[in-house]
C-alpha cells in the first residue's frame, strides 16, 4: 500500500476529532498487516471507490464510542443506542470525507460509500488481497483503531459527475 | 426502497450462480427490515456508489461457502482459508458487478467497491438509516441471503469541485 494514502486519514481524523469532540489525538505505532482483522465492540466501515479504492475501518470499544458521541452531542450516553450509532457512523463519515478530499488534492480522486456499522467483538474481517495499515489513534475518550486498506486504481476516471451520461451510453 | 433495485440483483445472482457453479435458484419470500442484520457464518459486503448508493450483503453458512468454492475451483475445499475466502468474495464481486450493469441499463449508474468479508455468526451489521430488503435464494448448496440497503444517490460535488472549495 502507498504510504501517501495514510497521512490524509491521520490528519483528517485529528482535525475532525479536535473540532467535533475537542480532543487531542496522539498517534500510536503504524503497522503493515495482512490477514484477518479481529473486531472490537464497534467497527465503522467505509469504502472508497475511484483512483484510490478499498476500505477504511474505525474500531473502538463501546466506552470510547459512547464517550465520543457524548462529547459531540453534548449529552451523556449510557447506551450505545440508535442515536449514538448514527453519531459514530457520521463521525467516521466526516473523517473519511475529509480524507477523500485531501486524497483528491494529492491526485487520487475518489468518492466514499455510506458507512456501515458492525457491532460485536471478536469477529473476523478480511480485506482480502488488499494490504492494510493499522494505526492506533489515542483520544481523551479512548483508543480508535484506524485500519486503512487501499490500493491505487489508475483506470478510474478523475471525476465522478458523469453517472447520467454513462447511463445514457449504456442504454443507447 | 425503490423496488426497481431488486430485480437486477436477483437476475445477476441467478445468472452468475448458474455459470459459476451450475446452481439453479429458487427465490424465498422477500422481507423488509429496519433492524440490524445479524450475520450468518460468512458475510460478503460491497458498497454501491452513484445514482444508487448503499450496501449489498451476501450471507451464507460456512458449509454452503465451502461447497460453492469447491465447485468453482473443481477440487474439494474443506476449510475456509484465504483461498476459499477469496473465492467467495469474488463470487459476491461478480454478482454485484453484473447487477450494477443491469442497474445502469435501468438508468441507475453506479460503481461498486472492493469486497470485504466478515466471518463470525451473530455479529450485527447496521445499515443505519437505510432500510434493508432481504431476499433468500435457495440453491442445491444451501441458502444464500442477499440483503440490499440502497437508496437514490445524493448529488455529490465532484472531487475537483471539492478541491476548489477547500482551496477557496
Amino acid at each position: 500500500m502507498k504510504i501517501e494514502f495514510l497521512n490524509p486519514f491521520i490528519v483528517s481524523a485529528a482535525e475532525v476529532l479536535h473540532k467535533e469532540v475537542g480532543t487531542q489525538v496522539t498517534r500510536g505505532q503504524a503497522a503493515l498487516k495482512k490477514g484477518l482483522i479481529l473486531s472490537n465492540d464497534v467497527t465503522v466501515l467505509i469504502s472508497l471507490v475511484g483512483q484510490v479504492q478499498g476500505t477504511v475501518m474505525f474500531h473502538m470499544a463501546f466506552d470510547t464510542a459512547k464517550g465520543l458521541v457524548s462529547a459531540i452531542l453534548g449529552q451523556p450516553f449510557e447506551q450505545f443506542d440508535d442515536l449514538a450509532q448514527s453519531g459514530i457512523a457520521e463521525l467516521a463519515n466526516v473523517i473519511a470525507g475529509l480524507s477523500s478530499t485531501k486524497l483528491s488534492s494529492a491526485g487520487y480522486a475518489s468518492i466514499i460509500s455510506v458507512p456501515m456499522l458492525i457491532t460485536g467483538k471478536g469477529f473476523h474481517i478480511s480485506t482480502l488481497n488488499i494490504d492494510r495499515i493499522s494505526i492506533p489513534l489515542i483520544t481523551d475518550a479512548g483508543e480508535i483503531g484506524l485500519d486503512i486498506a487501499l490500493q491505487e486504481n489508475p483506470d478510474a476516471p478523475g471525476e465522478f459527475s458523469s453517472y447520467t451520461s454513462r447511463a445514457a451510453e449504456l442504454t443507447a | 426502497m425503490n423496488v426497481n433495485y431488486l430485480n437486477p440483483f436477483i437476475e445477476a445472482a441467478a445468472e452468475v450462480l448458474q455459470v459459476e457453479v451450475g446452481a439453479s435458484i429458487t427465490r424465498g419470500p422477500i422481507a423488509l427490515h429496519r433492524s440490524p442484520y445479524t450475520a450468518r457464518d460468512v458475510t460478503v459486503t460491497l458498497s454501491l456508489i452513484g445514482r444508487v448508493e448503499g450496501m449489498v450483503l451476501y450471507g451464507l453458512s460456512t458449509d454452503t461457502a465451502l461447497q460453492l468454492v469447491s465447485t468453482m475451483m473443481g477440487e474439494p475445499i474443506d476449510e475456509l482459508d484465504e483461498l476459499a475466502q477469496s473465492g467467495i468474495a469474488e463470487l459476491g464481486n461478480v454478482m454485484t458487478g453484473r447487477a450494477s450493469i443491469k442497474l445502469a441499463q435501468a438508468g441507475y449508474d453506479c460503481d461498486i467497491s472492493t469486497p470485504t468479508i466478515i466471518l463470525g455468526c451473530g455479529t450485527r451489521i447496521s445499515t443505519l438509516s437505510l432500510q434493508r430488503l432481504a431476499l433468500p435464494l435457495q440453491t442445491q448448496y444451501g441458502s444464500i441471503e442477499i440483503h440490499l440497503a440502497l437508496r437514490e444517490g445524493a448529488s455529490r460535488p465532484t472531487p475537483a469541485a471539492a478541491i476548489q472549495t477547500s482551496a477557496g
